[in-house]
């Protein structure tokens, strides 16, 4: 992985951005956290459309299903359908313990669901473990922005 | 002379005609959507004046039975509607509360974590009560889901093995068995119609009730059935604490405790639950008990098809 991760978090609620942050605030990974509140807002990021068109496609996203109007899974569908986006890992992260959502998450592509833990402290070892298998031991495809130095690296 | 009734359940309107002489003994009923409109005034009419009233309205007659029917009908529709209701009100308990709660319970410990210690010492002792509350409430939503998906997930009817059950269920639990010393000996179980997971929870929450509750004296716990009918009754028996007998039948309510939480842990639901689930095969649970001697917890089921034995 060259350079620090790069998550992005979905979530309609602030505080529980706030929470993902605290959780990684100490980790050897030193991921850069950015966080939007809504799908749209979300969609503009990861197309790098208005105000994102200097930002770097993260690495992985982070979502809840429970946004405005419940569209977490419309969101889900919409990066799934999308070449350009559907490579980028989505984890699941919702309060919602239900089969139904479950399955339906997997069902529309998502990499991974976990249930937000109720509990602080499992809260905290959650998100870590996310981190942890997606950036010690996953191995993730290129991005757009690292194209030149992996071409580079096979003219080697 | 005929005596006329009216009664207007919303807005559909009755006529009933009593008729008292001769004509027949069954009323007649006449039903009509009520717009409102003028009635027929006194209701002393005689049957012919109201029923030249009703045929002008062109309103027809309807027969009792029918009408029995359609309030059969109406109340089913009405009963339907309210399960529904306590469907959506726990869909509701399960998504739209916990996560306000969630919130609640983590940031109370995170406020815990960062700032205990740093504050005076009242500070430290609000934020432990204000922590303990929310994860306390945490569980009673919890507990209160898990009541309520009793029955509305709708449990299978299947032929179970009681004893497999049993078994199971003693080896899940092996560790708090092996922690209380307790002695469990059961007879061969019979098998009855039931749901498999609702037999393993309705079997864990009383032999874990059994320990629970248990006395000084070392725990033994024995578990029979008895034929009854097409049911089976099941006894647990325990030399517990036992249960005072004015008590013995609140402990079937939901959330009903006997004991302080510091002494006994636990929201007072599991024989909530345990009901339910017997109820639901239209069994009946009870308790027959004496402080200080023990307890005997009896259930009935349906029974369910004898195991076979070397049958292909």
């Amino acid at each position: 992985m060259q350079g620090a991760p790069e998550i992005l978090v979905v979530d309609d609620n602030p505080a529980d951005a706030v929470l993902v942050r605290e959780s990684l605030a100490e980790t050897s990974h030193q991921s850069h956290i950015y966080s939007v509140t809504d799908a749209t807002e979300a969609l503009a990021y990861l197309r790098r459309q208005r105000k994102y068109q200097m930002t770097a496609r993260p690495d992985l996203v982070i979502l809840d299903l429970n946004l405005v109007h419940r569209d977490g899974h419309k969101f889900l569908t919409v990066i799934k359908s999308d070449s350009g986006l559907r490579q980028i890992p989505v984890v699941v992260f919702s309060s919602s313990e239900s089969l139904s959502d479950i399955t339906r998450s997997y069902l529309l592509g998502a990499n991974c669901y976990v249930s937000k833990p109720a509990d602080l402290k499992r809260y905290f070892s959650a998100v870590r473990a996310i981190e942890e298998f997606w950036f010690g031991y996953a191995s993730l495809p290129k991005k757009e922005n690292d194209e030149r130095s992996s071409c580079a690296r096979i003219a080697d | 002379m005929a005596t006329v009734g009216i009664s207007n359940p919303k807005s559909r309107l009755r006529l009933l005609l009593l008729e008292e002489h001769g004509i027949g003994e069954d009323p007649t009923v006449w039903e009509m959507d009520y717009d409102g409109g003028a009635l027929p005034g006194d209701p002393r009419h005689t049957p012919e004046k109201l029923h030249k009233w009703l045929t002008s309205k062109k309103i027809c007659p309807c027969e009792p039975r029918k009408m029995a029917e359609t309030d059969l009908a109406r109340k089913m529709e009405e009963l339907s509607r309210s399960n529904r209701e306590l469907e959506q009100f726990a869909y509701v308990a399960s998504h739209d509360l916990r996560e306000p709660l969630r919130m609640v319970a983590t940031y109370t410990q995170l406020l815990a974590e960062r700032y205990r210690g740093k504050l005076d010492r009242n500070a430290d002792q609000y934020m432990e009560y204000a922590t303990d509350g929310a994860l306390r409430m945490q569980a009673l939503i919890q507990d209160l889901l898990e009541l309520s998906r009793v029955g509305r997930e709708g449990g299978k009817k299947q032929s179970i093995d009681c004893d497999a059950v049993l078994e199971e269920v003693l080896r899940d639990m092996s560790s708090s068995i092996r922690d209380s010393g307790a002695i469990i000996q059961h007879e061969k179980l019979p098998a009855v119609t039931a749901d498999r997971c609702y037999l393993l929870q309705l079997f864990q929450n009383l032999i874990g009730n059994a320990i629970k509750f248990r006395a000084k004296a070392p725990l033994e716990i024995s578990v029979a059935a008895e034929a009854e009918g097409k049911y089976w009754r099941f006894t647990i028996s325990d030399n517990g604490i036992g249960i005072a007998p004015d008590c013995q039948e609140n402990i079937f309510t939901v959330f009903q405790r006997l004991h302080a939480r510091t002494e006994y842990p636990g929201n007072g639901i599991g024989l909530a639950i345990c009901k339910k689930i017997v109820e639901q095969y239209g069994g009946k649970i009870w308790v027959d008990s004496k402080p200080g001697t023990g307890s005997q917890f009896k259930f009935t089921l349906p029974a369910g098809q004898p195991c076979e034995q070397g049958a292909s």
